[in-house]
């Protein structure tokens, strides 16, 4: 599903070079659900940017479904987006002034989807959701748990092969967190790959796969070997 | 802040800083010009014509029939006409002219001494044929001579005598006496005082009067009337009345105190002066508007920083200042850049209308109107950013 | 068409997200737009050519044929009666017409008070060279003398409530001419026949008389003339037709360049054997002005306006640096949510689709903004500069250029925002 081979990342200013991520190996296979944890400034979020296409990398190579992502052209790489993978921030990062059900159309508007089939996957992801009620609701006229709901929502009617979450619950109270968690293991069951960013140890320990990173180094409950590599 | 600081502030923003710059520029060079402009027409309009501006009423008409445009019926409808008006209560003086002063052309020809005509040619010069009044109508003194009294020339067949103004006289003369001497339109009777003729003459103090009848006007002619300082307007309304009962065979074209005919004259640059003006008023208004919009988001887009600020113990007006100061520095930068945007423009558009030069003080003043507008703008927004909470800071680190 | 109301509903919300940086954008860009048209209306009006396919091939000849010397003068702006007559005996011209203009007051009885009328004083040949079209009757048979003349429909309609008067009878300054023919709705603007000292600017005339009567009536110009000589100007009849009263403006129509070429031989020749004949004392100086080139030979050009122009230009800038100022700080303030819809996977394309609407939709209220601005402007520029009140009109070739200027006004303000917006990196802004 997602393999990464010697990938590595530098940021550069005029006085400093820093290595965000080093030689990074990495596979994930179809329907895990990994979490990833780590210190601050441990690089797992720029590794989720790459993963999720939002940022390139310096080194290494990134295969997804196989395909090498990197020289995919903006184009491309928005499809590849669009298509296999879904984003769920903390921030949920809904659009504030658009209804509950405009916000879970965008990416399927994007996808060049006809009003039909936009329609009925908008209702089964409210469904899977819980929110079917409230589809004409703002953003802000729902609790954090709601919103990070509509957020997976929006994320899930895409139908993605990978869910990409970045703290998903960090915002929210115990028990929408748990709801939550509830409900990516939910989807995880029905065949996502779902790669969680978090800080919590019992989400973490969850997750069928503990991920940690330090100091842009990953060191994996699962090792994972490049000589034999799989494909997808 | 300290200077450098600031400058880095503006350059962490090249380009919403360079357009406003750019901008500042432009809106500088164009109020300079515009005061200017403005200060060159008001200058035209204060120039002293010579005349009583505010109780001198000009009456220009015209007979509508054939006969009436010529003499001898001519002379009787004037004589009817300049007798009709004196009896209006208010009325001090009348006296009719084949045109006004104050015009932008009219009826003007060469005037020079026959001895030495190359040398002494004076080109343009409004001639105008009047009634004795014309004088005590318009008060200009006698400088030499005896004015003529009376239309009619003595033998009634030589030239009539020919009435200059100063400076065509010593232009003509070359500065020695001219009463007594001669110009090819006739016998210099007298020197008066300068007055303002026509604008399109190359000086327009020069005039030459000649105290006779009018033989023909199919061009119109002048009732020119001198009245007490306070019946101007009342003699002003009467005056269509009045003149209609001596014959209604006249077309009224206008009735007008010198003071607006000298409006009038510059009308066009009044025109060009008031409308650069307003533009000038909206290009600060604009330049406002752009201060404001950039004080304003960058204080959205810093809340943090001004948080910072403010955790790390800066003064609310402190802060203030700080917002303020930046104004500053780019609308101070922005008209450096406009003195050169300024002489720019004013080569330009010297080049199809007449402009004096920039003077050194002008920039200041601008600069000025310039510093106090954006001032203004940046009140608001730099008051909303003292207002950004302490806890700002820690919200999202 | 689904897509599009949804792409407008987008725009929409961003608009009210921010209405008055918006407003703003929209204010400042409609505003230096709007000045900006206003001029450009005067500007292109007073510029535009009002007979594209004859205007290079009518020329106004001047010569030097004078009583005075002078070395280096340009020749007078109008010519004689005399000096008429001598060009006139060419027939290199396929048409010629001399002609000047005059007051005049008109009424049908003489019990009527009278109209003051502008009148046209000339030759046939004026009606086919310029392209004035007849509505009713028709134009004089020949160049003689003739109590006869020509109405514009306006005037005719004014006096007789009717256009079709052809046959009537009317007093011109208490003297009776017939109608012969009537002219249809005819605005020479501007008006190149009658250049000289910003005549152009002028409305055409009322009615029209032919020369030799206007000379045989002793009708005097209304625009400049000058007597040189012992001449006396109110005695047209006579000393108008043999001394040197300069009043005529004369245009000839020459199609070809060999036409052109063989006139100014021509003319050459005339100056060359006046002066031979001692008529006249300076160097030949013979001007062969085209008529599209005529205000700029007389030095007429509108410098207020120029000058105008120049500012407008500057303001219209200006304008666009601030507009772009603030969309730019409009699209910064929400590339937020553009990084959002890049992680949901929308392409550049998209997006840039997107901006192309907002773009429209800020064009379509600019240009509205710039129409109701323009009209005040005109409005307060006519009040102010009232001469130049017949070129304030619209037409459908200037407001299709003022859309399209519009247009790419919006498209410049929010192009560089767009591609900051669309470019500026994903990962940034999300994680807030």
């Amino acid at each position: 599903m997602i393999t990464l081979t010697n990938l590595s990342k530098i940021f550069r200013t005029e006085l400093i070079e820093t290595h965000a991520l080093r030689d990074i190996n990495l596979q994930v296979n179809e329907g895990e659900f990994a979490a990833l944890t780590g210190p601050s400034g441990s690089g797992k979020s720029t590794l989720l940017n790459i993963l999720g296409t939002l940022e390139n990398f310096d080194a290494g190579d990134y295969l997804l479904d196989g395909i090498s992502v990197k020289g995919l052209s903006d184009a491309a790489l928005s499809k590849l987006r669009n298509e296999k993978i879904g984003f769920i921030f903390q921030s949920f990062n809904l659009i504030k002034d658009f209804s509950i059900y405009d916000n879970i159309e965008l990416p399927l508007r994007y996808r060049g989807l006809k009003a039909s089939e936009r329609k009925q996957r908008i209702e089964h992801a409210l469904e899977l959701v819980g929110l079917h009620a409230r589809r004409d609701y703002l953003p802000g006229q729902l609790s954090g748990g709601q919103q990070q709901r509509v957020a997976i929502a929006r994320a899930i009617a895409g139908q993605p092969r990978i869910l990409l979450a970045d703290e998903p619950t960090g915002n929210l109270d115990s028990l929408m967190a748990r709801q939550v968690m509830e409900l990516l293991e939910q989807i995880n069951q029905q065949g996502c790959t779902i790669l969680m960013v978090t800080h919590d140890p019992d989400q973490a320990r969850r997750a069928g796969r503990h991920i940690q990173i330090i100091d842009g180094q990953l060191h994996d409950s699962t090792l994972y070997d490049p000589l034999t590599r799989q494909t997808a | 802040m300290p200077l450098h600081l600031l400058f880095k502030s503006l350059q962490r923003r090249k380009v919403v800083t360079a357009l406003l710059l750019i901008q500042l520029a432009m809106t500088f060079a164009l109020l300079l010009n515009s005061i200017l402009l403005a200060q060159q027409t008001r200058h035209q309009l204060q120039q002293p014509t010579g005349l009583p501006l505010q109780q001198t009423l000009q009456v220009q008409l015209k007979p509508t029939t054939n006969a009436l445009r010529q003499y001898p019926a001519l002379g009787d409808l004037l004589m009817r006409q300049m007798a009709a008006v004196r009896a209006i209560p208010g009325v001090e003086a009348v006296a009719y002219s084949n045109q006004g002063p104050l015009l932008q052309g009219g009826n003007n020809g060469n005037v020079h001494d026959p001895d030495r005509e190359e040398l002494s040619k004076a080109n343009g010069v409004p001639l105008y044929t009047v009634s004795a009044d014309f004088f005590s109508v318009l008060q200009l003194p006698l400088l030499a001579g005896e004015l003529p009294q009376s239309e009619i020339a003595v033998d009634g067949s030589a030239p009539s005598p020919v009435v200059i103004t100063k400076s065509l006289a010593d232009k003509v003369f070359d500065g020695t006496p001219a009463a007594g001497r001669t110009v090819n339109r006739g016998p210099v009777a007298a020197v008066v005082a300068d007055f303002y003729g026509q604008r399109s003459a190359g000086t327009v103090n020069y005039n030459s009067i000649q105290v006779a009848p009018l033989y023909g006007v199919d061009w119109g002619y002048s009732l020119l009337l001198r009245t007490t300082p306070d019946s101007t307007g009342k003699v002003r309304q009467a005056l269509p009345q009045v003149l209609q009962q001596v014959d209604s065979n006249i077309e009224i074209f206008y009735i007008r105190t010198l003071a607006e005919q000298q409006q009038r004259l510059y009308s066009n640059e009044f025109g060009l002066a008031s409308l650069l003006s307003l533009l000038s008023a909206l290009m600060l208004l604009v330049s406002m508007i752009s201060s404001y919009s950039s004080a304003y988001f960058h204080t959205l887009k810093h809340q943090q920083e001004i948080g910072i600020k403010r955790a790390l113990g800066a003064s609310k007006s402190r802060i203030f200042n700080e917002l303020l100061s930046e104004n500053w520095l780019t609308t101070v930068l922005g008209a450096m850049a406009g003195v050169g945007c300024a002489l720019l423009l004013n080569k330009l558009l010297s080049q199809v209308i007449s402009i004096p030069a920039l003077s050194w003080w002008l920039p200041l003043a601008a600069c000025a109107i310039l510093l106090l507008c954006v001032t203004v703008a940046t009140w608001y927004p730099a008051a909303i950013a003292t207002r950004v909470s302490p806890a700002t800071a820690t919200k999202t680190l | 068409m689904e897509q599009l109301f949804y792409y407008l509903k987008v725009s929409w919300f961003s608009v009210k997200r921010a209405p008055l940086p918006y407003m703003l954008t929209v204010l400042i860009l409609s505003l230096g737009l709007g000045v900006f048209f206003s001029n450009a209306t005067f500007y292109y009006r007073m510029n535009s050519d009002p007979l594209p396919d004859k205007s290079d091939k009518l020329f106004f000849p001047m010569m030097m044929l004078v009583p005075y010397q002078c070395s280096d003068c340009k020749p007078p702006s109008v010519l004689s009666y005399s000096n008429v007559a001598k060009l006139a005996a060419s027939d290199i011209p396929s048409a010629k017409a001399a002609m000047y203009s005059a007051d005049g007051y008109l009424r049908q009885h003489a019990t009527q008070p009278p109209t003051p009328v502008n009148i046209r004083i000339t030759q046939r040949d004026f009606f086919t060279m310029f392209d004035v079209p007849l509505l009713h009757g028709s134009v004089w048979a020949d160049d003689q003398a003739r109590d006869e003349l020509l109405l514009s429909k306006a005037s005719a309609e004014k006096i007789f409530g009717r256009s079709d008067v052809t046959g009537q009878q009317l007093l011109l300054d208490d003297r009776l001419f017939t109608v012969i023919g009537v002219l249809d709705e005819w605005q020479m603007l501007p008006k190149l026949y009658d250049a000289f000292g910003r005549n152009y600017l002028n409305a055409a005339e009322d009615i029209y008389l032919p020369l030799e009567s206007g000379y045989d009536y002793n009708y005097l110009s209304n625009r400049n003339s000058s007597t040189f000589d012992d001449a006396d100007y109110r005695k047209l009849a006579t000393d108008g037709r043999t001394k040197a009263i300069h009043q005529l403006q004369y245009w000839v129509q020459l199609d070809t360049p060999a036409q052109q070429q063989a006139y100014r031989q021509f003319m050459a020749n005339l100056v060359a054997d006046e002066k031979a004949a001692g008529r006249h004392p300076s160097a030949e100086a013979n001007q062969l002005v085209m008529m599209r080139d005529i205000i700029r030979y007389f030095g007429g050009e509108s410098g207020d306006i120029k000058a105008f122009a120049i500012v407008t230009l500057l303001f219209l800038l200006v304008c666009i640096f601030n507009a772009s100022h603030l969309s730019l700080n409009r699209y910064l303030s929400n590339q937020y949510e553009f990084s959002l819809r890049r992680a949901l996977g929308a392409k550049r394309s998209q997006l840039q689709l997107q901006l192309l609407v907002d773009m429209s939709m800020m064009s379509a209220f600019t240009l509205g903004g710039a129409a109701v601005i323009a009209y005040g402007s005109i409005n307060l520029m006519n009040y102010l500069w009232p001469s130049n009140r017949l070129f304030a009109s619209w037409d459908l070739q200037l407001m299709l250029v003022l859309a399209a200027l519009t247009l790419i006004c919006s498209y410049l303000v929010t192009l560089y925002p767009s591609l900051r917006a669309s470019f500026g990196s994903l990962n940034k802004q999300l994680k807030e």
